[in-house]
């Protein structure tokens, strides 16, 4: 029972209270403050950390070393961003250390992502060029698809990869990204476009190849 | 002469996030009409995120859960004092 009272009384400290309040209480030594924040945001990190590393163990090392960093510098906290933002902008500085040994890759230029030729061409031609996919999910099992979006996501650079997953997944705006990530808002948005571009790319030669195959 | 596509690509994201403005959309929106690739450009962006947002939402693992507390405790502890 001890651990259920533990708990409500986190429950009840988050509830009470918001978070410049916790944040304050924490700076001051308060640990349950503290486990409030985390609790928070602890699956946020961890689900983050997942999808930039696709290994659970990193992700589950990441989200420990996030919070331990979280502690030693928690002084450092001026509030000039969420509490969530800077915790994700400790936790990319420990993915990006777990994925130091992959090379990193630019992707091409936005440009190359259509068809070269102008449309008033390819409009007189009547070619198209892109695969329309339609609805994927009328065609394929969910499993089959989820592993194409998870490959896809994994096949990104890792700088493409962090800035789509907070625009889209985390649904953060360009210039909290911007700041995350120590780039300019044009930078980041071009890299959040070059990222989308670049998935939608690859999920649709994947998906071309599997309705080839597919019999109907 | 009208833009090209390509000059449309810039702007997609913009478009698709709701944040371009209208007069912008109006013309991107007219140019989809009459331009299959751009239009299927434009469904299958959309598409991708939203089968990047699909699955279910994870959760942090509940061995690491167990033990996260009692880590950071200690933490606290040499930090902060009991
Ligand atoms: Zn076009």
């Amino acid at each position: 029972m001890v651990k259920a009272t533990f708990l409500n009384r986190f429950i009840l400290y988050f509830y009470l209270m918001n978070e410049s309040e916790l944040i304050k209480k924490a700076q001051a030594g308060d640990f349950e403050a503290f486990s409030a924040l985390v609790n928070a945001s602890k699956n946020k990190i961890y689900a983050l950390a997942l999808k930039m590393t696709a290994n659970p163990q990193d992700a589950e090392d990441i989200v420990q070393d996030t919070f331990l960093k979280a502690i030693d510098n928690i002084e450092q906290f001026r509030g000039e961003s969420a509490f969530g933002t800077w915790l994700y902008s400790i936790a990319l500085n420990q993915a990006r250390a777990h994925l130091a040994k992959q090379k990193q890759t630019d992707l091409k230029p936005i440009e190359d992502y259509l068809p070269a030729r102008s449309a008033e061409e390819l409009h007189r031609e009547g070619v198209v060029h892109l695969f329309d996919w339609k609805d994927p999910h009328q065609k394929l099992e969910d499993e089959q698809l989820r592993t194409i979006i998870d490959n896809a996501i994994a096949e990104l650079p890792a700088k493409y990869r962090e800035a789509f997953l907070l625009r889209y997944i985390e649904e953060l705006s360009i210039k909290e990204i911007s700041k995350i990530i120590n780039e300019s808002v044009a930078s980041t948005k071009s890299r959040v476009l070059r990222a989308r571009l670049a998935l939608r790319d690859h999920i649709s030669k994947a998906l071309e190849d599997k309705y080839g195959t597919e019999v109907s | 002469m009208g833009r090209k596509c390509l000059d449309y690509i810039n702007d997609l994201n913009d478009y698709l996030d709701g944040e371009l403005d209208p007069s912008l959309c109006e013309e991107i929106e007219k140019h989809i009409g009459h331009c299959e690739n751009c239009r299927i450009m434009v469904d299958t962006m959309k598409q991708t995120v939203t089968l990047c947002r699909e699955g279910k939402p994870e959760k942090l693992p509940a061995a690491l859960e167990d033990k996260l507390g009692g880590i950071l405790k200690a933490r606290w502890e040499k930090k902060f004092g009991k």
